[in-house]
């Protein structure tokens, strides 16, 4: 519904003024998107939504920097976002990991209540396996999977070509497939 | 040998994107999430704003206003006592 009824190079003008009701427009339409980027890159609840948070505010006190050069607003969003993860991991790294295990199941847009309670072991394992891949390639598979991006879109996020972030998604299907060999996930055809 | 570790099948690239897309999908953020997003980027309405500014400035009248009284005030009872010194 508001993505019908605003034009966001005039919400980003007004925006950019200091009008927070713009701002607001902008923060109700990509705040499911940045959620879930930010889940999937953390895994932990709490955390997505503090960082998810702290994603729009220093995108509101940086709008004014904001300048449409081929890059639209939510890259240049989920660009603030993959940067803040990565402080994130920075600073976690020095101290104790939390098991994917214990990260909350969220219901998924579509998906029956009963469905959402359990994730199936080979969804864990391959969640566990997706979130040993370096912080690149996690972005590019929660991009195009999560996000339902093509490869331009995710190009201009992650500053690469469209043929580099096709060989790139080739090169993790292929380190995703040889790390699957051990785990008891089929990929016969199904 | 090596080609093959090195190129996916069909059935694999389909077997594994299924996978992926099985495993990576939108979710939606719980709705006590949300609304405490929302009250921490909740800030105050312009029109919250102007009324503000409006008493501030609204302040600043009294407090001249006042200020300006006790000026003529004081000037008129200087005035008086002059007069009074003189007829004495």
């Amino acid at each position: 519904m508001l993505d019908k009824e605003f034009n966001e190079e005039d919400v980003l003008t007004r925006a950019a003024q200091g009008d927070r009701d713009a701002f607001g427009l902008l923060y109700e339409r990509y705040l499911d998107r940045i959620f879930n980027y930010v889940y999937y890159r953390t895994g932990n609840l709490h955390d997505a939504e503090d960082l998810t948070a702290r994603v729009f505010q220093r995108a509101m006190n940086h709008i004014k920097n904001y300048t449409d050069r081929g890059v639209p607003f939510s890259a240049w969003l989920y660009r603030i976002a993959h940067n803040l993860v990565a402080n994130w991991h920075r600073d976690r790294s020095r101290r104790q990991e939390i098991p994917i295990n214990d990260v909350p199941i969220l219901p998924s847009k579509g998906d029956h209540p009963e469905r959402n309670l359990v994730r199936s072991q080979e969804e864990t394992t391959l969640l566990k396996l997706i979130r040993r891949l370096p912080p690149e390639r996690q972005n590019l598979l929660i991009l195009k999977f999560v996000e339902n991006m093509s490869n331009a879109e995710i190009g201009k996020i992650m500053g690469r070509s469209e043929g580099a972030v096709k060989s790139l998604y080739h090169r993790t299907l292929l380190s995703l497939r040889d790390q699957i060999g051990d785990q008891h996930i089929s990929l016969d055809n199904e | 040998m090596n080609k093959l570790r090195t190129s996916l099948s069909e059935d694999q690239l389909s077997a594994l994107e299924a996978h992926l897309a099985g495993t990576l999908k939108p979710v939606t953020p719980p709705m006590e999430i949300v609304q405490r997003l929302r009250n921490r980027m909740h800030f105050p309405e312009r029109r919250v704003i102007a009324l503000r500014l409006q008493d501030w400035q609204r302040m600043l009248l009294v407090f001249g206003g006042v200020m300006s009284g006790m000026l003529v005030m004081i000037t008129v009872a200087r005035a008086f006592f002059y007069l009074i010194r003189r007829h004495i």
